[in-house]
């Protein structure tokens, strides 16, 4: 696969597995694993996930409509940048949100999360 | 080592941005060869081509008004990743235009960071 072709298939991977099996995204980080979410900064897979999943509420759609991806340098990794919206049940209007992520390789062959930076666009 | 990273964020943002509200052609000093920028979707490489497509952009003037910044420390030695959120003022226009752009600084041998990758887009509303 090409690079858009990868950053495309974790995008849809990432953004279904948030969606329907939030605590599943373990498997995404790894210990030195960074998320700084609307300026808290979390580090470590387990911590990473325990904030997920303890955002105030339960069911939530992400509608993706941008993705940018471009190699970060020599070791094969790769940025990824996100815009889309974030529909959460029960709330009429949905929120725009921006994200990046750094995607380092796996020796199996699959990447995880280094960096995780997600911001809502306020209008 | 934390707090260094958004020291360095901060002083990157305020530099870049002031660069480019005042001297759009002096932002080559931060781009190389290997520099990718992503603008809009198009995919641009490289120090000279970088600098040809903002010095092209469809206005003369803009002020950049930063919302927030986000850093953290990337795996390449000594790399930072950046997320800036904020408002692009052109003159003559009524609505600031909202955006948000990212940037993986790397260290230069003379203590320096340039950006070796670069992504912006509009928040469209």
């Amino acid at each position: 696969m090409n690079p858009d072709e990868v950053s495309k298939a974790f995008v849809e991977h990432y953004y279904s597995t948030f969606d329907s099996n939030r605590s599943a995204l373990s498997n995404l980080y790894q210990e030195g694993s960074m998320l700084t979410f609307e300026g808290q900064k979390i580090q470590g897979s387990p911590n990473i996930v325990a904030k997920l999943t303890s955002l105030p509420f339960q069911q939530c759609k992400h509608h993706i409509t941008t993705v940018d991806c471009q190699p970060s340098g020599p070791a094969g990794g790769m940025l990824v940048f996100v815009s889309g919206n974030l529909q959460i049940s029960g709330e009429q209007h949905a929120l725009k949100f921006s994200q990046m992520f750094h995607l380092i390789p796996t020796p199996q062959g699959s990447f995880y999360v280094l960096n995780d930076i997600f911001r809502l666009n306020y209008a | 080592m934390e707090e260094q990273v958004e020291m360095v964020g901060r002083a990157f943002v305020d530099h870049y941005y002031h660069l480019f509200d005042n001297d759009r052609a002096a932002l080559s000093s931060l781009y190389q060869p290997t520099s990718i920028l992503t603008f809009e979707g198009q995919k641009i490489v490289g120090v000279d081509d970088i600098s040809s497509k903002l010095h092209q952009l469809p206005f003369d003037q803009s002020k950049h008004l930063i919302s927030t910044i986000d850093s953290q420390p990337s795996s390449s030695s000594g790399g930072i990743m950046v997320f800036v959120s904020g408002s692009l003022q052109l003159p003559g226009e009524e609505h600031q235009l909202r955006f948000s752009q990212m940037f993986h600084l790397i260290p230069t041998p003379q203590g320096s960071f340039f950006v070796q990758n670069d992504i912006f887009r509009f928040n469209y509303g």
